[in-house]
């Protein structure tokens, strides 16, 4: 087919900024927002919609049957300002592209459970906490600012406690009954649309692009942005090492963010490499927050861990190599900003290690207190254990921070402007880290060349290689 | 009755190892001793041995006609009589031919003009005692580190009595004149006139870069090619400067290449010609008089494209890193420690700060530079923390007296 016809997709995501739990829907955007000026035309579908969410270049839906227009008033704050995108001025509410998008966007009442992250265990833990109005349950798993409120309740309330939607047949017992539902949904909700493709977004959405591909009789493309075994090791979960492999070997090829999640996929999944194309993620560029800089009280260096504490991310190692850090500059200060399963051992590990006072633990943070974070950060750590892409590394690096991150991370394949480290070697990434917060030189130079790094891993590259994947499996080369 | 003029640069540095912050105040120990001896071992067995007997056989079989001269830094020499002394050995035997001259340097293959002109001198002084040592000779040429040159560096260099230097032919300061003739230096102190040779990039690159190069027009180079090339210049130059690194015979191109098989006919290629000689820079200096002074009005270098000094001071780490290590100097050089102060030197060597560079990862070529060191990163972090080292255990008076005698024995 030539470059010039226009592609046909259904994307299906499992989430779409600015409500999402890890990196899946910021990628999702940034691919997808690429795709759109190369000829792509994308109906992108979710489980769920909050609202708020802002893409004027494709289709956004979600299959659920209670939809209805947004009234943008109604907005809580917390739905402002998400990472940065509509950060110009955190203040308004809702931001003027928030009252744009709700004109378009369709708004569901389920409330913003499912993760593609969570664990079964956690996802039933939920199911019960909301049963039984557990509010405090609730903000421990999800943060403190999830949008557990339905929002027209929320807008009309002094009301102390707001409503959540506990009207409950919109979500399954468990997690995989959630995932099957909604195959069903897409599979019944696609038989009004002509996609040419479908491609699906990790495990959650492979059985649902399974069912679109044989309904439709079309090719379907699997893209990995982490695996099971990345997200627990060696506490996989099986149904879920399944449902990935079935939906893998499935698709008429796979997309992987990194060579080593290609690795994988083949290692685990006996999926052939010549079936997988490897497309690293790209990266926004921004404005450096100076004035969070400025405005910054504290003098003493800062070094940063920011994602989910689970053991995926290594956040067990940042602790160690915080407590030698400190022997070398008694001064820095460490913040862990996220929530997980290992959150409660690395605050005891580190009354245990007499080092709490060097340590904040604000827990899950979003929109402008992650521009904050990375803004004022003097360092910034990613010690993922097993990492297939790890964006938040290209994020820190458009905030002008310097990053050390583990070489088993799929960024270190594209990334020179950082110090590299293996995640398990405590006294290189103490090292490295007192290195930069030493020589203000060494972080002035990474930060000078990784400027002009991060403008160079962009999002149209990525979607260039997506595209050509679309034509090869609709019959080009 | 115009001439080629060899010159080939000689040197490895000192690597510094993997030395991280936890180990400041505990190990004294800087540099990458198995690297080294590795590197040493295998540019010895790949380039030293086999080039030293080619020039060697090509020297007999030319009886007298074919001339060469080298620069062998003194750091490079000590790493040989440790890990390769039978390379010393054949430098010896050239030498004795008489078709050979030793251009003179300094000794650490430093950056020491730009920062601390008597700490230039005394590493030139120590090279030229070594080469005596050695070679029996005396220096008479000079060559400063990189072919970093400028008119005050040459102005130093006349101060010192040498008659002649090596210099970059670069396109802006020559303008519209040619390399192919004798200069003057510019603004050399009464009376102490020095000459100037300066490099003919392209005839010079076509062997030390291009030589393998297939996507290059005229590949393959032989030396009938060459030698034809350069027979063009005559009755419009009297100097034909080739200089390179020594290290482009058989491990900047490989063996493979056919690189010794161009070096084996190329003098026979070029004496082919009645008019053509080979010449050493002394004797093509005596042979000819100079056309003109050539002023350097800014600092050259034979490195990339700038010809600048932007490989060695090009980003913040560079710059911090040389200030600092020059400026304790003077402070070392008070300890009147011999090991000390010869450790430090050690750390002026440019390759340390060329290690540093950033440049090339800009267009995300990584691979166009070659270093011990994953990134230039990396080796700011580990030459600082050795410096930061020496600072500490060194220099700080309180502890000082102590800390001399255990680094003696750690360093001796």
């Amino acid at each position: 087919m030539s470059d010039s016809q226009r592609i046909e997709v259904l994307m299906l995501g499992w989430e779409y900024p600015p409500h999402i739990s890890g990196g899946l829907g910021t990628a999702c955007e940034g691919l997808t927002t690429a795709l759109a000026p190369l000829g792509v035309g994308i109906d992108f579908v979710v489980p769920h919609l909050y609202g708020g969410e802002h893409a004027p270049h494709m289709r956004l839906s979600s299959p659920d049957v209670s939809l209805r227009a947004l009234d943008p008033l109604a907005w809580p704050s917390n739905y402002a300002g998400d990472l940065g995108t509509l950060a110009e001025d955190p203040a308004s509410q809702p931001p003027a592209a928030v009252q744009q998008a709700a004109a378009t966007v369709a708004l569901t009442r389920i409330p913003a459970f499912l993760s593609p992250y969570m664990r079964p265990e956690e996802y039933a833990f939920l199911i019960k906490a909301l049963e039984a109005g557990d509010d405090t349950a609730l903000r421990e798993l999800l943060g403190p600012t999830a949008p557990l409120f339905e929002p027209g309740a929320a807008a009309s309330a002094s009301d102390a406690r707001p409503g959540l939607d506990r009207r409950g047949p919109h979500y399954g017992d468990d997690l995989f009954s959630e995932v099957m539902r909604y195959a069903e949904r897409v599979a019944i909700w696609s038989r009004t649309h002509r996609p040419q493709v479908v491609h699906a977004h990790d495990w959650m959405a492979f059985p649902a692009a399974t069912r679109v591909a044989h309904l439709h009789g079309i090719p379907m493309i699997a893209h990995v942005h982490s695996l099971e075994q990345d997200r627990s090791g060696a506490g996989a979960n099986h149904t879920i090492v399944n449902i990935e492999g079935a939906g893998l070997r499935a698709a008429t090829r796979v997309v992987a963010v990194s060579h080593y999640t290609a690795r994988m996929i083949n290692q685990l999944h006996g999926i052939p490499f010549e079936n997988i194309d490897v497309v690293h993620n790209g990266a926004y560029t921004r404005k450096t927050v100076s004035a969070y800089r400025e405005e910054s009280q504290d003098d003493r260096p800062m070094v940063l861990f920011l994602g989910r504490i689970t053991f995926q991310k290594g956040p067990d190692y940042f602790v160690e190599a915080a407590a030698k850090v400190l022997e070398q500059v008694p001064n820095a200060r460490f913040v862990m900003a996220g929530n997980g399963d290992m959150l409660p051992r690395l605050q005891h590990r580190v009354h245990e290690l007499g080092i709490a006072q060097a340590f904040e633990f604000p827990g899950f943070v979003r929109g402008t207190d992650v521009e904050r974070l990375f803004s004022t950060a003097d360092a910034y750590v990613m010690p993922s254990v097993s990492e297939p892409f790890g964006i938040s590394a290209l994020e820190a690096m458009s905030y002008e921070t310097p990053v050390v991150l583990s070489r088993q991370s799929g960024a270190s394949e594209i990334l020179n402007h950082a110090l590299k480290v293996d995640f398990w070697d405590v006294n290189r990434l103490a090292a490295q880290i007192v290195a930069i917060l030493r020589y203000p030189e060494l972080r002035t130079s990474i930060v000078d060349m990784a400027r002009e790094e991060v403008r160079r891993v962009h999002w149209e590259a990525a979607a260039v290689k997506v595209k050509r994947a679309y034509q090869r499996v609709l019959g080009g080369n | 009755m115009p001439s080629v003029c060899f010159y080939f640069e000689v040197h490895q540095p000192y690597r510094v190892r993997n030395y991280d912050v936890f180990q400041i105040g505990r190990d004294h120990n800087y540099f990458d001793e198995k690297l080294n001896a590795e590197v040493m071992r295998k540019v010895a067995r790949k380039c030293y041995l086999p080039t030293n007997a080619k020039m060697l056989e090509l020297i007999e079989r030319h009886q007298g006609r074919f001339k060469i001269s080298y620069a062998i830094t003194g750091v490079a020499l000590e790493q040989m009589q440790l890990y390769a002394p039978e390379v010393v050995e054949s430098f010896q035997k050239l030498a004795k031919t008489g078709c050979v001259e030793f251009v003179g340097e300094t000794y650490y293959h430093s950056l020491s003009v730009l920062y601390d002109v008597s700490e230039f001198k005394e590493q030139v002084q120590m090279h030229a005692k070594l080469m005596k040592q050695l070679f029996g000779v005396t220096p008479t040429f000079f060559r400063n580190t990189e072919l970093i040159y400028d008119d005050r560096i040459g102005r130093e260099v006349a101060k010192l009595g040498y008659k002649g230097m090596i210099a970059e032919g670069a396109d802006d300061i020559l303008g519209w004149r040619s390399p192919n003739f004798v200069y003057k230096a510019n603004g050399a102190p009464e009376g102490q006139d020095m000459a100037l040779l300066l490099k003919n990039y392209r005839l010079s690159d076509d062997i030390a870069f291009r030589f393998s190069n297939r996507g290059w027009a005229d590949f393959p180079l032989t030396a009938d090619k060459f030698a034809n090339w350069v027979h063009q210049v005559s009755g419009n130059g009297d100097t034909v400067n080739l200089f390179m690194d020594y290290e482009t015979f058989g491990e900047h191109q490989w063996e493979e290449t056919g690189i010794f098989q161009f070096l084996d006919y190329m003098p026979e290629a070029i004496l082919r010609h009645p008019d053509w000689s080979f010449k050493t820079p002394s004797e093509t200096v005596a042979s000819y008089p100079w056309v003109a002074p050539m002023a350097f009005p800014r600092t050259v270098s034979w490195a990339d494209a700038e010809r600048d000094l932007t490989a060695w001071r090009g980003n913040e780490m560079q710059t911090r890193a040389l200030e600092r290590i020059f400026i304790i100097g003077e402070r070392i050089k008070r300890r009147n420690n011999p090991a000390l102060l010869a450790l430090w030197r050690k750390l002026t060597t440019s390759d340390h700060f060329y290690y540093m560079c950033t440049k090339w990862f800009s267009d995300g070529d990584v691979h166009a530079y070659f270093s011990p060191y994953e990134s230039p990163y990396e080796a700011f972090i580990n030459y600082m923390n050795a410096l930061t080292d020496l600072e500490d255990s060194v220099l700080q008076p309180a502890r000082a007296s102590g800390d001399d005698r255990q680094r003696n024995a750690a360093i001796s």
